[in-house]
């Protein structure tokens, strides 16, 4: 029993602070379950996960006095964690791997999908989690934090530190791509995988065609992030 | 619905629209237009909207991901378990506060060795010396710090630098140099051997023997701390363990702490003046700075 599991995030910041040993252990305690969960999925690799996890409450730990009570204390431990996460996959992007024979590995997805999900959706699963990992980082940690932890748009824009409409349209064209992939992988099954990359690609031709079609009149945002930074 | 059959359709656009990432903007009633006036688009429209659905349903199906036991172990033992007993002021017992010794360094070590593990031990070791160096030069921030104050941080970049760090200054320099200011002419520690059995009450206590000499022997068990470049990584340890930038070491005493031997550095920092005693094993490279106790001097 945790004499202090009763006290309150943000009183066990501050007994921390105070000197209290202890506090900032039963926070992670508290936590742990969510931000792996977090990492996991966002990083897509165990051992990444688990140093991201490390590094980012290691952090926190040294800067708990500099949080200034914006937002709450989950929400800056979620914070810290994801933008570990991100940090890991940028820096894999900046120092790239061997490629696949496929051409298609990009390095900010996960080297491998998730641990297996029950033997009787299986398949579907794996699916799911594999068209999951193959989104753009920021995509993938927006839907992780909204449509599979549950957190509201709001919360979710404060942990990853951008607007909430940015963080709807990432959810928004990562749903899409997953969309196609899950369309593709499982009507086209031979064809799946020389489709995969059309998902990432075949949104910049379609926006040139926009351009030249009914929209042409006015001037369409473009397909890239720049419209989401809002 | 590949995504091919879209053709004309800015599919990140209708995604936008769909997810109420335009609401409110004038997109929003372009968009509309568009879904109502080109059939391309309303085909998209109506394939995509169903589609993004039950991904969404998918996703919201995942089961729960608890952390491993190892991970949360891991966690456990570096925020949960207090290694040690402090005194704030040696002369008071009463006044004796536990606090944790948090072995940052050997964490920071431990992955170190996992990143540069794929290039060569020898690299590895240049690296190390060339984070020691950066780090107590005072650009250690890591990225995962700067999340933890503001919004944009990432975290570990210390690890970019790591590797990037300008490795052959160290060797120029004696035991208690690098961790000086830059710039300044660091005075080297003084290096004692008085094999005084220090305790969690003595240690704050000045030396008893003053023998101002490099040469002063180290006994046995902390033998290899007697050669210059392992003590200065072990200095460098203390100084990454004590998580408050360069330390100026004033001595270096090879003694015993509670019976074992240990080698006691008095320095200061920017979180104040301390007396450190670590193992011998403090300095390994694959080690950490084998922390026994540390105390505030006053």
């Amino acid at each position: 029993m945790d004499p202090q599991g009763g006290a309150s995030d943000a009183d066990l910041l501050r007994a921390h602070l105070d000197g209290d040993a202890r506090a900032f252990a039963v926070l992670v305690r508290r936590h742990r379950d969510r931000l792996w969960a977090v990492a996991l999925r966002t990083i897509g690799d165990r051992e990444e996960a688990a140093d991201a996890v490390q590094d980012a409450l290691l952090s926190a730990h040294r800067n708990a006095a500099k949080f200034r009570g914006d937002a709450a204390v989950t929400t800056w431990l979620h914070r810290i964690v994801v933008n570990a996460c991100l940090d890991r996959i940028r820096r894999r992007q900046a120092h790239p791997t061997v490629p696949l024979p496929d051409g298609n590995r990009g390095d900010d997805r996960p080297s491998a999908p998730e641990p297996a999900a029950p033997a009787e959706d299986h398949d579907t699963a794996l699916v799911v989690r594999q068209a999951l990992a193959d989104l753009p980082a920021e995509q993938r940690a927006a839907i992780v934090l909204v449509d599979i932890q549950g957190y509201p748009v709001a919360e979710a824009a404060a942990m990853l530190g951008v607007a909430e409409g940015t963080i709807k349209s990432r959810c928004a064209r990562g749903r899409a791509r997953m969309a196609l992939a899950l369309s593709s992988l499982r009507g086209h099954e031979p064809a799946a995988r020389g489709d995969r990359g059309h998902a990432a690609e075949g949104n910049q031709q379609a926006a040139q065609a926009v351009s030249s079609g009914p929209g042409a009149g006015r001037p369409l945002p473009t397909s890239g992030e720049g419209r989401d930074e809002r | 619905m590949t995504g091919a059959e879209f053709r004309g359709v800015d599919i990140d656009l209708l995604a936008d629209y769909i997810g109420g990432a335009l609401a409110g903007t004038p997109d929003e009633s372009v968009v509309a237009t568009l879904i109502a006036d080109d059939p391309a688009w309303r085909d998209a429209y109506e394939s995509l909207s169903g589609g993004m659905a039950a991904v969404q349903a998918e996703l919201g199906q995942f089961e729960p991901e608890p952390m491993p036991d190892d991970v949360a172990a891991r966690l456990e033992e570096a925020f949960a378990a207090p290694r040690m007993t402090l005194v704030r002021d040696a002369g008071d017992a009463a006044d004796a506060v536990r606090e944790k010794e948090f072995d940052l360094a050997k964490r920071r070590a431990g992955r170190r060795l996992r990143w540069v593990t794929p290039i060569a031990v020898a690299a590895g070791a240049v690296a190390f010396v060339g984070f020691g160096l950066d780090y107590l030069a005072g650009r250690d921030t890591s990225s995962a710090d700067k999340a933890a104050t503001t919004a944009g941080g990432a975290a570990d970049s210390a690890a970019r630098r790591d590797n990037n760090a300008p490795a052959p200054a160290r060797a120029e320099s004696g035991p208690g140099a690098a961790v000086a200011g830059k710039g300044e002419a660091p005075r080297p520690p003084q290096i004692l051997a008085t094999g005084t059995n220090y305790s969690a009450q003595t240690l704050a206590l000045a030396p008893a023997q003053i023998l101002s000499s490099r040469s002063a022997a180290a006994p046995a068990p902390l033998a290899r701390l007697n050669a210059t470049a392992t003590l200065q990584q072990c200095l460098d340890l203390i100084a990454a363990a004590n998580g408050a930038g360069p330390i100026t070491t004033e001595t270096v005493d090879y003694a015993k702490f509670e019976g074992k031997p240990a080698i006691v550095v008095r320095f200061t920092a920017g979180n104040g003046a301390w007396a450190w005693a670590s193992g011998p094993s403090c300095g390994t490279v694959s080690g950490h700075a084998d922390t026994l106790a540390k105390v505030p001097v006053r």
